[in-house]
Order: structure tokens, then C-alpha cells, then sequence
């Protein structure tokens, strides 16, 4: 207590200086003057009264000294000296302040933003209670389409029975319901549950209840759960949606309560249903249906459970249920099933990318470092002679080593404030870029964390600068006091590390620019991607006018649907400009995911290969022609392909050469096969082959090629239709009349997906795009900061040598050969460095292999490319200090020997 | 003879419980009268146990004019600094007996 007490007296003291100085002064001498008095008393004269009082005290000056080290905190105030010095020592060289400033700044700007996204996306625990003991569980085979094939409800229950490890198991069907608001209709993107899905997630509502167990089963009041994202978004938080009831196309729904904000997975989900919505999830396909997967499992691990344990149970009767349901398992496609920690698999399409940013920021960081580290040595064999003097007066190396703290401090603390400031706007520029990777982009922010890794980084990078300079050393001094201080000798040893730290930077600076090369690249070849479209002025729409609800029901709904598509069609078709309308679905270069096994007549499977399949599509007459898909052989549908003549189809090419090799398929006949039919209007007869067309990349540019099967949109439920429309000018200007149209003849059917063909490209792309930009700036920031460092550094031995290259010429050296020494100085850290770093752009463009398309890792010309424009680079920056020894004056310099 | 580490306190505490408040020159006096001049207290002594016990709370001080109207600072006892004497006193004497009879104690035979 009393020494608390005493510290804040104490404390107060650093501030109250003066006054108490004062005082204390007055207090000393009265005291002295009452001593003088008393010698005074006893018959002294006064000077020698004085004297003998003066004698007493032990010193005034001491006394002051001794009482204002008790009173403050010395040690505090001399940092506030040095943090002063320091201050003023750094305005009076404003170039170095700034360059280190700046550098740091873009160091720890870049490395504060992309951690923080890092971190949120990453890093963080889920906001799920106990998120870190969830499992998700994926089924999936080999080709296309196959990465997730979900589950159906019976997979669903052998797994619950034969896996204790997972504990509860909770399932998740992704859906599509239609909200009626009072004009408009909107889809909205559902995920039907059952009642213990929030329990095992470990999710709370916001406002209302969640659904439960109670809510299972058929016979009950169909409830909704909106997400908090879509309650802000659609209802502007409004509180008393709660209790409402709203119109769907399922019926009436209650909705019964606000979800917490989390992250949607696997699709984003703007409301959550019980079954009930659907009659057809409680129906008998669905739930014994074993080939019927639509469902998606999410675990909480048993108490005391382990992921490991999990594993071997799930493989165990997973293996139990290939043997005992051979016909649902095809062997040739070699289903699987892998048990993931639910925080990896949603971090799973953020996780390489991110790294690779994070790396790329790292890199810059330690050029950055390396350059004021190279800064700071050269400025510290300059100030040689200052820090010798210091020491001569008395300095210690601690006090001299604070003092260079203190700058140290200076500078990373300026540079992390302005890297925090370039932060900032980082980072809500990579939260809009981490949304399309990872459902958790909401949960990035700059908050104490972070910051606290920043100036983690920056007290770090401190003390590594103020412990590289060497200091004069008590004892060794007289040497370095002989030496006159003129000498800025740069010893071995420190030339050696700033060569070293240059070396480095060309080498990093090579790994990076490589990176940024294979990524420009792979954006370039991206772009460059046929899409197999003959034309790109096109406007593509999704307009619903029948739901999976209303077209089991209600056999008349498919058939007014086709006649509201053909209104619709022929009003837009009439419309300035246009020039062709298609109808069917999905729109071109999008994925319907409505894959089916396929087989063709007369020939038998190919014996242990995946049974082969494709992708089911529907197609007007126009369709083809609105795309700019080609026709390759055959013919287009016709206005004769009705309901009810003969069933044809229309394969594409990867089909073609898949079924039908070497063959001619027009005239053949296929068929759609497999269990899983048995659940879908779709019927397994024969259809015969009319046309072949070519391939189009659906479902982005670096998809590959699929298999697609057109059916005639009249001989197929008329479900997820859309317009496709062609025009000779520009297709952005049709998006209001077309919507109008649409709007006047179907006021009710939700429009969505509303593109340009450009547009669709251009979502594929853009990701890429954004990669690519970043590491490129990231590796021309490496670049320039690498040529500054080699410049500086041979800049600075230029200037150390000044008196031995005065001499080389005096005794005959022309400015050719001067120049030559200095380039070749520099030339072989360049050399070293472009070694190093081609070998470790070898190394890291393996581990980003997955980011990459159309170009291999190891692409020897990316990599040549690289490594010119970096000698190049580096060739110049050696050349200007070149320069500049070769005009040094001989004379003039002996004269200043 | 210097005055020993943390006696000087004790000595001070000691002096203004007995003559009331008193300024520096005062305690400095009274402390080598009661030493018969075997301790001498120079300023750089004095002063900054005077501002060690002040921050501590044992002492208040304030200025005013002295008997022989000069202005000094005046040092006098706080209530904690009535309780630091009373047992800052046990606490030396307890160790003043223990280090007497330590020393007392008589040799014993090889």
C-alpha cells in the first residue's frame, strides 16, 4: 500500500518538476541561512559563519540531485530524453525517416490486413458453441460433378446407427422456396433441417425460437427460421416478423424466430425451413430412397470422442453398406466418404489462397525489414564517430543501445500507425475478395488481436535493428578515438550482412514475381478460354414460372408454365435489337447439377469404368441459336418435337465422343438409367439422337468439359426455365424491357441471375483477376524495394571506397574500369540472388499449383521472364552508384587524404 | 559518523513525535544533539528520506514563518506516521535485543 502510494507521489513528481524544484530550493536555503544564523550566534564573522554552513550541507547541487532522484522516476524521464533525442535526431535526416517510414508502413499495412482476414476466415474459432468439436461429413466420387454427391436419408440412418463417435447427427437439405411479398415474389435460398440441426450446430436465435425436434415429421405447422444476414436484408430487422405468417409457395409459413449471425455451409441460406415444407422430403422416395442423396450431414462429436475415432466407425460401416447395396454404389465411379472438422471444411476454398497472401505479405515484410535494416547499418557506421564521442563521455553501451531503441521505436512506431492506417483500407477492399472464397468474410476485422500482432511486429523489428549495429565497446575505445572519427569504415562484418540482406531481397523479390507471373498468366490464359459460344451479346435470365411443388400437384401448372414461356418469348423476340430468344434451362455456360447415369443403345458399359453420365438440359428450337452454340451434326429441335411425337434429345460433343466413339450418334438411341430415376418425373425410355453440338464451358471457365444431354423443352417438365436472349447491340439494354415483359405476363415469377454472357465470363475470371493483382503488387513492391537496397548498398561502398578508387585512378585506372569494379561488386549479389531465388520459386510454385490454369508450376518461360526483368532491374540500380564512383576526381579526393 | 540505512527514518519519526512539527534544520539539529554530535546530516541525506517519508504518507508538511520570523517548511507527524513509529520502535527494539543477546552469547569451548 505505502509503496503504491509513494510510486504515485512519485509519479506526480515527473510532472510537478518545476515547481518542486522551487521549493526545494527555498527550503535548502533557509535551511542554511538558519545554520549561518547559528554560527552567526556563536561569534563567527559572517563569511566564515557562511563557510562553515556551506561545509555542513554537503553540497547544494548534490542535495537538488539527490532529492529529485527520490522524487520522480529517473528512469522514466531519460526515456522520455532519449524518445526526444530521437525525435529530433530523425527530423534532421528526413530521407532516411521517410524511406524507412514508408517501407515499414507498406510492410505492416500489408501484413495487418491480410492477417486479419486470415484470422477471421481462419483462424478464429466458429461462432458455433464448441465449433471446434463439429463434423461435416462429404460423400463423393470420381468425374464431374462428383466432389459432393450428399447423401440420401437411408445413408443418413446407417451412419447415425454405426457411428457413436459423431453422436447426433443432424441433416441439411438445400432447397428453393418462393416468398409472395405484396407486388414482387423472390426465391429465396432454403435449407430444410431437422428439428435437432441448431441443437448440434450449437446455435442460438436472436429473437423468437429455433426449430426442434417437435417441428419433425409430417402433420405439423410448417415454421421458418430466418438467417440474421437475410433478416437485415429483406426485412430491415424489423422485430415483429416474428410470430407473422408469410406466403410461400409451399403455403403458409410461420416464421418463428432470428438465427444468430454464422456462416452459412455448404450454400448460403437465407432461411431455414422444417421438412414439412416439402412433401416430397417426407415422402416415401426420399426417406427410403437409397440412390435419393440430397441431404447433408453435420456432427457434434460424442463427448470424449475424437475425429480420428469418428473416421474408422464412419469407414467402417460405410464399407458395411457398399457391400450390402451394391447396386447404389457403382464401382467403377469409387464412392467415398471423408469425415472433415466442420471449421476445415469451410475454410477449405479460403484456405490456399489466403496462405499464399499471407506468404506474399511476409515476404514483403522481411525485403521491407532487410532494407532498414540495410538503411540503419549504413546510417550507423556514419554516426560512428557520434556514438564514439558518447561513449568517450561516458556513455555505456545499455544507454547507447537505448538510445538506438528509442529511434528503432520511432520509426516501427510511425511506420506500423500509417501501415495501420493502409490497413484499414486493405482490408475492406480483401473482405469483399474473401467473400467469394469463405461463408465467413462477415467476421473480418481490425480489432485488438490484430493490432496486437502489428505492434507485436513492429516492437520485434526494433529491437532486431538496434542489436544489429555494433556499438564501441568500453575499453576499445582509445582505438576508436585514435582513428579520428573520419573513417567510415563499414567493418567486414558489417558489409557482409548488408550484402548478405541484398542477396535476399533479389531472392525473395524472385519468388514473389514468379508467383505474380503464374498468376497474371493463368488469368490471361482464363480469359482466353473459349467458351464455345459463338457470340457474347447476350442476356440470359432465370424466370420460374413452375416450382417442384406446384408441377408434382398440378399436372395443368407445367402446361400453362410452357404457355407463359412462349408469351413471354414471342413479346421479347418483337423488341428493337433482338435478335433470337431462347428458351430453356439452365442458361448457357451455368451448371443445372442435374446429372443422370446415361447409356446407349446396343452398347454394353465399358466393364470397372464409372458408369458414364451427363447433365440434364432443356432447349427450345431457338435456344441453340440465341447461345451461339453450334450445331455440329444433325439438327436443331423443331416445332414437330411435341409432347407427345417421338422422344429425341440432343447430345454435345464430350457425349458424342464418349458413347459413341468414331461413331456418328445422330440416329442412335440413349437412354437415361439408374435407380435414382425412380424418384424423378424423369423416365428411363429410349430417346434417339437428332443433333450434336459443341462444347460450351459450364459452371466457369476452368470447369471441365461435361457431359450434357438437351432434352426438347416440351417433352420435359418446364422447371427452372430462362430466357436467352440475342441481340445485335448492346445486351445490358435490354434488362428493363425484358424484366417488364416477364413482369407484365407472370407478375408473381421471381427473376434472378440476370447476365450478359460477359458478365458470367467475367465471374470466373474476376477472382483470379484479383489474385493476380495482388501478388503483383506485391512483387513489383519487392522489386522496387529490392533495387533500392542494392543501389543503397553499393551506393554506400562507393562512398566508403571514395579514397581507394581516387587512388586506383590517380595511378591509371580509366572511368571505364572504375565502373566495371563497381557493376561487377554488385553484379554478383544479383547473381547469387537470382540463383536463390529461381531455385526457391521452383519450390514455392508447387505449392500453389491449385490456384493455377493452363500453366504449369514449374513454367520455364514464367520463370526466364522473371528472372530478366529482375537482372535488368538490378543492372540498373548497380549502374548508377557505377556511375557515380566513375566521376569521383582524383584529385580532389587525395587532396582530402 | 554516517547515519546507517533505514535508522534515519526512525530518527526522524522519533523527533517530530517529540517536539511536534518542525523544519529541517530543526530535525538535523536535534538528531546530532541527541547523537552528541557523532552523526553529521548533510542536506543530500536529510532531504530525500524527508521527501521518501512525505510520499509515504507519514509526514505533512507546510510552510510558515519560523520563532525567528523566518519562512520555513515545517514537517509534522500523520496519523500513519504515529503507527509507522510505534512499530518501526518494536521492530528495532526486537532486533536491537536479538542482536544483543547474539553477541552476548559467550564462546563456547573448542
Amino acid at each position: 500500500m505505502r509503496q503504491i502510494r509513494a510510486l504515485f507521489a512519485r509519479l506526480a513528481g515527473v510532472f510537478t518538476k518545476n515547481r518542486a524544484d522551487d521549493d526545494l530550493k527555498e527550503e535548502l536555503q533557509s535551511h542554511l541561512e538558519m545554520e549561518t544564523a547559528e554560527y552567526l550566534r556563536r561569534g563567527m564573522t559572517p563569511e566564515e559563519a557562511r563557510r562553515q554552513a556551506l561545509l555542513a550541507s554537503g553540497g547544494l547541487t548534490r542535495a537538488v540531485e539527490a532529492v529529485r532522484d527520490r522524487r520522480g522516476l529517473p528512469w522514466l524521464e531519460s526515456i522520455g530524453t532519449d524518445l526526444r533525442y530521437a525525435l529530433r535526431t530523425l527530423r534532421r535526416n528526413p530521407t532516411f525517416t521517410t524511406v524507412v517510414v514508408f517501407t515499414l508502413a507498406l510492410g505492416v499495412g500489408a501484413n495487418t490486413a491480410i492477417f486479419s482476414v486470415v484470422r477471421g476466415v481462419l483462424l478464429k474459432p466458429l461462432p458455433h458453441r464448441d465449433g471446434s468439436r463439429l463434423i461435416y461429413l462429404r460423400q463423393s466420387t470420381d468425374g464431374p460433378g462428383g466432389a459432393n454427391v450428399s447423401f440420401s436419408v437411408p445413408e443418413v440412418t446407417d451412419i447415425r446407427a454405426g457411428a457413436p463417435a459423431l453422436g447426433d447427427i443432424a441433416e441439411y437439405s438445400a432447397w428453393s422456396v418462393t416468398l409472395q411479398g405484396e407486388k414482387d415474389a423472390v426465391k429465396m435460398d432454403a435449407g430444410l433441417v431437422t428439428g435437432n440441426f441448431f441443437e448440434i450446430m450449437g446455435l442460438a436465435p436472436v429473437l423468437g425460437r429455433l426449430t426442434r425436434p417437435a417441428d419433425d415429421g409430417p402433420g405439423v405447422p410448417p415454421v421458418m427460421v430466418l438467417t440474421h444476414e437475410y433478416w437485415m436484408r429483406r426485412f430491415g430487422g424489423d422485430s415483429s416478423i416474428v410470430g407473422r405468417t408469410v406466403r410461400t409457395d409451399g403455403g403458409p409459413v410461420t416464421v418463428i424466430g432470428v438465427l444468430q449471425p454464422a456462416p452459412y455451409f455448404p450454400d448460403p441460406v437465407d432461411a431455414f425451413f422444417n421438412m414439412v415444407i416439402s412433401p416430397h422430403h417426407l415422402s416415401a422416395f426420399m426417406v427410403q430412397g437409397r440412390t435419393h442423396r440430397m441431404t447433408e450431414m453435420i456432427a457434434r462429436l460424442a463427448p470424449g470422442a475424437s475425429v480420428q475415432q469418428a473416421r474408422t466407425e464412419v469407414s467402417g460401416v460405410y464399407a458395411r453398406m457398399q457391400r450390402d447395396h451394391p447396386d447404389a454404389y457403382d464401382p467403377g465411379s469409387h464412392y467415398r466418404v471423408a469425415v472433415l472438422p466442420f471449421k476445415d471444411a469451410i475454410a477449405e476454398r479460403a484456405r490456399l489462397t489466403l496462405w499464399l497472401l499471407m506468404g506474399a505479405a511476409a515476404f514483403v515484410m522481411i525485403i521491407a525489414a532487410a532494407n532498414v535494416a540495410n538503411l540503419t547499418l549504413m546510417r550507423g557506421v556514419r554516426r560512428e564517430p557520434e556514438l564514439v564521442a558518447r561513449a568517450a563521455l561516458g556513455a555505456g553501451v545499455a544507454r547507447l543501445r537505448r538510445l538506438l531503441l528509442a529511434e528503432n521505436l520511432v520509426l516501427t512506431v510511425f511506420g506500423a500507425l500509417f501501415g495501420v492506417g493502409i490497413a484499414i483500407f486493405g482490408v475492406r477492399l480483401l473482405t469483399a475478395f474473401a467473400a467469394r472464397y469463405s461463408p465467413r468474410a462477415n467476421e473480418i476485422q481490425l480489432d485488438a488481436t490484430v493490432l496486437g500482432f502489428t505492434l507485436a511486429l513492429s516492437l520485434t523489428l526494433a529491437l532486431l535493428l538496434s542489436f544489429i549495429a555494433s556499438l564501441p565497446k568500453e575499453g576499445h575505445l582509445a582505438g576508436a578515438i585514435a582513428a579520428g572519427g573520419h573513417r567510415a569504415s563499414g567493418s567486414l562484418r558489417k558489409q557482409r550482412l548488408q550484402r548478405g540482406l541484398v542477396v535476399a531481397q533479389v531472392a525473395v523479390s524472385v519468388v514473389l514475381l514468379a508467383g505474380a507471373g503464374l498468376l497474371t498468366r493463368t488469368m490471361i490464359r482464363l480469359a482466353a478460354v473459349d467458351t464455345g459460344l459463338q457470340t457474347e451479346s447476350v442476356l440470359t435470365m432465370q424466370v420460374s414460372l413452375l416450382n417442384v411443388a406446384r408441377a408434382l400437384s398440378d399436372p395443368q401448372a407445367d402446361v400453362a408454365a410452357k404457355e407463359g414461356y412462349d408469351r413471354i418469348r414471342t413479346e421479347i423476340r418483337a423488341l428493337p435489337g433482338v435478335t433470337e430468344v431462347g428458351v430453356g434451362s439452365p442458361m448457357p455456360l451455368q451448371s443445372s447439377g442435374v446429372r443422370f447415369d446415361v447409356k446407349a443403345e446396343g452398347r454394353a458399359p465399358t466393364p470397372g469404368a464409372a458408369m458414364p453420365n451427363a447433365e440434364l438440359r432443356t432447349a427450345n428450337p431457338e435456344y441453340f441459336r440465341a447461345a451461339g452454340i453450334p450445331l455440329l451434326r444433325g439438327r436443331e429441335f423443331a416445332a414437330t418435337d411435341r409432347a407427345t411425337s417421338g422422344m429425341v434429345v440432343i447430345i454435345n460433343q464430350t457425349l458424342a465422343d464418349r458413347l459413341f466413339p468414331g461413331a456418328d450418334p445422330v440416329g442412335q438411341r440413349i437412354a437415361w438409367t439408374g435407380d435414382v430415376l425412380r424418384f424423378t418425373p424423369i423416365s428411363g425410355d429410349w430417346r434417339t439422337v437428332v443433333g450434336v453440338v459443341g462444347n460450351t464451358r459450364d459452371g466457369g471457365l476452368d470447369a471441365e468439359l461435361r457431359s450434357v444431354v438437351f432434352m426438347p423443352f416440351t417433352q420435359m417438365l418446364a422447371m427452372g426455365g430462362g430466357l436467352v436472349i440475342r441481340t445485335g447491340g448492346n445486351p445490358a439494354a435490354l434488362v428493363t424491357p425484358a424484366t417488364r415483359i416477364v413482369h407484365s405476363v407472370a407478375p408473381e415469377a421471381p427473376i434472378e441471375q440476370v447476365m450478359t454472357i460477359a458478365q458470367i465470363k467475367e465471374q470466373s475470371i474476376s477472382p483470379r483477376r484479383l489474385n493476380a493483382v495482388l501478388i503483383s503488387s506485391f512483387g513489383i513492391l519487392a522489386l522496387i524495394i529490392a533495387a533500392v537496397g542494392i543501389a543503397g548498398v553499393l551506393a554506400f561502398s562507393v562512398s566508403a571506397r571514395t579514397n581507394e578508387i581516387g587512388i586506383r585512378m590517380s595511378l591509371g585506372a580509366d572511368r571505364g574500369r572504375v565502373q566495371r569494379m563497381i557493376l561487377g561488386e554488385g553484379g554478383v549479389l544479383l547473381a547469387l540472388g537470382l540463383v536463390l531465388g529461381v531455385a526457391g520459386a521452383w519450390f514455392a510454385s508447387g505449392l500453389i499449383r491449385g490456384l493455377l490454369f493452363g500453366v504449369a508450376p514449374h513454367d520455364p518461360a514464367t520463370l526466364a521472364a522473371v528472372a530478366g526483368l529482375m537482372a535488368a532491374i538490378g543492372v540498373l540500380a548497380c549502374w548508377i552508384p557505377a556511375r557515380r564512383a566513375s566521376r569521383i576526381d582524383p584529385v580532389i579526393t587525395m587532396r582530402a587524404l | 559518523m554516517d547515519v546507517q540505512q533505514g535508522t534515519l527514518a526512525l530518527m526522524i519519526l522519533r523527533t517530530l513525535d517529540v517536539l511536534g512539527s518542525l523544519h529541517g534544520y530543526g530535525i538535523a539539529r536535534r538528531i546530532e544533539e541527541t547523537s552528541k554530535h557523532r552523526l553529521t546530516l548533510n542536506y543530500g541525506t536529510l532531504y530525500p528520506a524527508l521527501l521518501k517519508l512525505e510520499q509515504e504518507g507519514f509526514v505533512s508538511t507546510e510552510w510558515r514563518q519560523s520563532d525567528n520570523n523566518r519562512r520555513a517548511k515545517y514537517y509534522a507527524l500523520t496519523a500513519a506516521g504515529k503507527k509507522q513509529l510505534v512499530r518501526e520502535t518494536r521492530e528495532w527494539q526486537q532486533t536491537a535485543e536479538l542482536i544483543a543477546a547474539f553477541l552476548a552469547s559467550p564462546r563456547e569451548a573448542p
